[in-house]
């Protein structure tokens, strides 16, 4: 059967500078109607130059957008919006203190004959519209209250009511759980079904292969190529997006696990966890598994003295410890690197040196006053040692990129050489080149005698690279598992509250 | 229920019937409705321009400007009716907004289109039209008899046995009400304040929300130049002087987030209520004078840490059986 499709938008020659860096050069980009189209590439090859380009947020220095073969220009959001393309952002695109009808109607308010809004319709219509996505959520609950699956839900919601034909996705399921991914997938394959073209931005390029019916690569600004997903494979689009074959093979030492170093007993935090139990040994990388909001996080901030246990023991080294606050965790040697790095790991108002000398500046200062040669010292060090590309020393961390970021917050936590590290999410978001840095990096800080805990929703990520894996659900661990032993679907099993 | 007890206008409401009671015990003069309407006469201009700042507010800004805003409406259309007192009050309460509204305007564009920040720019503006007030009247006053009839009889008049002051504070109260939860406009200050980079991708023009919204506050500033004028019969260089503090403590007392996007209209008059409250009941309880203001300071940080602590954010359930 022969399907004649026909093309929904298509871009020639786009091509747009900032400051003389070459965000996009003459990229062709062509979406068929009724299609979902994987957009790829690394962090800083020019997706969100051109998703900003379609939202009007950015406009192009030169080439042609042609919408229903008719071209157009968007000069601004309401404008793209008008057109019948609508974005679903990653983050940041909510009003958390409104309710959930409002974030749908949001700049689209429905108003009665006397120009007042129609709080009654709008509630309707939202309700209905949840109800049509077979989505659990309250109309009158303020997203603050919702969990990240169900605000991409209430995303949607807001793209179906401004009637888009088009609706691009930016990593739509990087903080979802398999379950609320899968989720996901039937929406999406509704909204084809409903003859809307969808742009889908993602780095897991299984669920691309799943879900996607063509893809566009770009690297550096450039089109790579484009073609139909049929064509292709996991490591050629690897390959296409790299520019070269990037080991995808997680670099995991062999190390002797010693004694046990770090242990955890009867961990209750009222509403939030109970009975947790666990142990890590030195020179394990040990996983934390489980679906978002399980309780994985809660447990690290409480072990890091960022929240109040209600009962438990905390035991480093055989001996009993009493952690109150960061601070605490810190002088024993126990370091908590937040999923938030943005907002909870870096100042991006100062310098990289300043951010990675942050946690250590009682230890660079005699009497209270600051060793700058001290300082100078142990930010090259650890410069050298992640390699963090910086200009100059007083550069702003906020005007590197995200790979870099990351780099820096590691540096600041590493300063304080500690011996257990506490990852959270550490690849979340981040393009394929980084996250194998990151790996690569993991294997070696173990290498040198570090324990490491680490939350990962991605299950090849923990099989990957850890030992054992704690699996939660619902503030519970379900079970702990020896990574050799253990086949991914009992893993996700368990995650998902099965058996 | 709990729900209802933890709302945020419900305490603030609790707090000022405490207040009452307690002070109706010391002094029980202090509760009788004539007393009382005397209270909301006295509070009625904070209520408004708390309700006007409200909207400045919700969308992450402040305008200092607003007492000598007032003042300085205020004392022109003072001047005017010496010279022209044949002239209907209308026309002075008309020509008063008309002022506070231009004024507001050159306060919004200054931080719209010439991106001076709202701190400055209306730090600036209010000196600059304070300093307006010694320019225009050679820092004379404008005395009571030198009022037309007319001018001061207005607001005078009663309505069940309540002030005309009042019953415009309710009419502001109903139609900022209607404004913020029932228009477009309103509903898109709230996003703006919430999240303004959202709200830029929804197609909301930050820069026009801003001059309207410091409009609005210039409106409602040069409203009460009018009514603060009439009220106390006389216009000066130094009359509320400072009462922009005042203002914007009544919105915090009432739960207007100053980081946007957050706050009820109820919430917001509760405020202004509850600070025109310990002002007037200070002195009834024989509190020394001395005392009046760090007392008053003091209520009103632990009504605000009431507050804040009861809406702290809750922490989300993971385990539902505990």
């Amino acid at each position: 059967m022969v399907v004649c499709l026909q093309m929904k938008l298509e871009l020639k020659n786009i091509s747009k500078n900032f400051h003389g860096v070459k965000a996009l050069q003459n990229v062709d980009f062509q979406l068929q109607e009724n299609s979902i189209h994987a957009l790829l590439g690394e962090n800083g090859a020019g997706k969100s130059t051109l998703v900003k380009i379609l939202c009007g947020v950015y406009q192009p220095d030169s080439g042609i957008i042609n919408l229903n073969n008719k071209q157009q220009s968007i000069p601004d959001p309401s404008a793209s919006l008008s057109l019948g393309i609508s974005a679903i952002h990653q983050e940041s695109v909510m009003f958390d203190e409104l309710s959930v009808t409002e974030n749908v109607f949001i700049g689209n308010h429905i108003t009665k004959s006397n120009g007042l809004v129609d709080w009654g319709l709008m509630q309707d219509k939202t309700n209905q519209l949840l109800k049509d996505l077979e989505a659990n959520i309250e109309p009158n609950e303020k997203i603050k209250d919702l969990s990240i699956a169900q605000r991409h839900i209430v995303q949607i919601s807001r793209s179906l009511i401004h009637d888009a034909d088009i609706v691009i996705m930016d990593e739509p399921t990087a903080s979802l759980s398999q379950k609320e991914i899968n989720e996901l997938y039937t929406i999406i394959r509704n909204l084809k079904k409903q003859n809307k073209s969808i742009i889908f931005i993602s780095h897991k390029l299984d669920e691309v292969i799943e879900v996607c019916d063509e893809f566009t690569v770009l690297r550096d600004g450039e089109l790579i190529k484009s073609d139909s997903i049929q064509n292709t494979n996991k490591d050629q689009l690897i390959t296409y997006m790299a520019g070269r074959e990037v080991n995808q093979i997680f670099p995991k030492n062999n190390v002797t696990i010693e004694n046990e170093i770090f242990e955890v007993r009867n961990l209750f935090k009222k509403t939030q966890f109970k009975d947790i139990n666990f142990n890590l040994r030195k020179k394990e990388i040990l996983g934390f598994y489980g679906l978002v909001g399980s309780g994985r996080t809660e447990i690290m901030k409480s072990i890091f003295g960022i929240t109040k246990l209600d009962e438990g023991e905390i035991l480093f080294k055989d001996q009993k410890i009493l952690i109150r606050k960061p601070s605490d965790a810190i002088d024993q040697g126990i370091v908590y690197l937040s999923e938030e790095r943005q907002q909870l790991g870096m100042t991006g108002l100062m310098s990289v040196k300043d951010n990675i000398n942050m946690a250590v500046m009682d230890r660079n200062s005699n009497f209270y006053v600051m060793n700058k040669l001290k300082e100078i010292k142990n930010s090259s060090a650890m410069q050298e040692k992640l390699n963090i590309k910086v200009s100059y020393w007083s550069q702003l961390t906020q005007s590197l990129s995200g790979g870099n970021q990351q780099k820096t917050v590691i540096a600041k936590w590493l300063s304080t050489k500690p011996e257990v590290l506490i990852l959270d999410e550490p690849t979340k978001g981040i393009d394929v080149r980084s996250k194998s840095a990151v790996h690569e990096f993991m294997g070696e800080l173990v290498e040198e005698g570090m324990s490491i805990m680490m939350i990962s929703s991605e299950l090849p990520e923990i099989l990957g690279m850890c030992d054992r894996v704690v699996v939660m659900y619902k503030g519970l661990i379900k079970d702990i598992l020896n990574v050799k032993e253990a086949s991914s679907e009992q893993i996700v099993k368990l995650a998902s509250g099965e058996s | 229920m709990k729900k209802i007890l933890l709302n945020r206008d419900f305490i603030l409401f609790s707090i000022i019937l405490i207040i009452l009671i307690a002070v109706g015990f010391a002094n029980p003069l202090f509760v009788t409705p004539k007393s009382i309407s005397d209270v909301l006469t006295d509070t009625s201009i904070l209520i408004i321009l708390a309700l006007s700042q409200m909207i400045v507010i919700l969308i992450r800004a402040i305008d200092l400007s607003v007492a000598s805003n007032l003042a300085l409406s205020g004392m022109l259309i003072s001047l005017l009716s010496t010279v022209h007192p044949e002239l209907p009050v209308y026309y002075f309460i008309a020509l008063s907004c008309v002022i506070g509204t231009i004024l507001g305007v050159l306060n919004g564009i200054s931080i719209a289109i010439l991106k001076v920040p709202f701190i400055v720019t209306t730090l600036g503006t209010l000196s600059i039209y304070r300093g307006l007030i010694y320019f225009v009247s050679d820092g004379k006053q404008v005395y009571s008899n030198e009022f037309s009839e007319d001018f001061l009889a207005l607001i005078h008049v009663k309505f069940l046995s309540l002030s005309f002051l009042f019953w415009l504070a309710v009419l502001v109260f109903i139609v900022i009400y209607i404004l913020l939860n029932h228009t477009r406009f309103g509903r898109n200050l709230y996003s703006l304040g919430g999240n303004p980079d959202a709200a830029k991708y929804i197609g909301v023009n930050e820069n026009k929300y801003i001059i309207m919204a410091y409009s609005l506050s210039g409106f409602f500033a040069g409203l009460c130049g009018y009514l603060w004028v009439a009220r106390y019969s006389v216009a000066s260089t130094q009359i509320a002087i400072g009462f922009e503090l005042t203002v914007i403590s009544a919105c915090v007392v009432g739960g207007i987030s100053v980081m946007g996007g957050v706050g009820t209209v109820l919430g917001c008059v509760l405020g202004a209520l509850l600070i025109g409250l310990i002002r007037n009941a200070l002195p009834a309880v024989d509190i020394s004078q001395f005392w009046q203001l760090a007392i008053s300071g003091a209520i009103i940080l632990l009504a605000i840490i009431i507050n804040t602590k009861t809406e702290q954010r809750k922490e989300k359930t993971i385990m539902v059986e505990n």
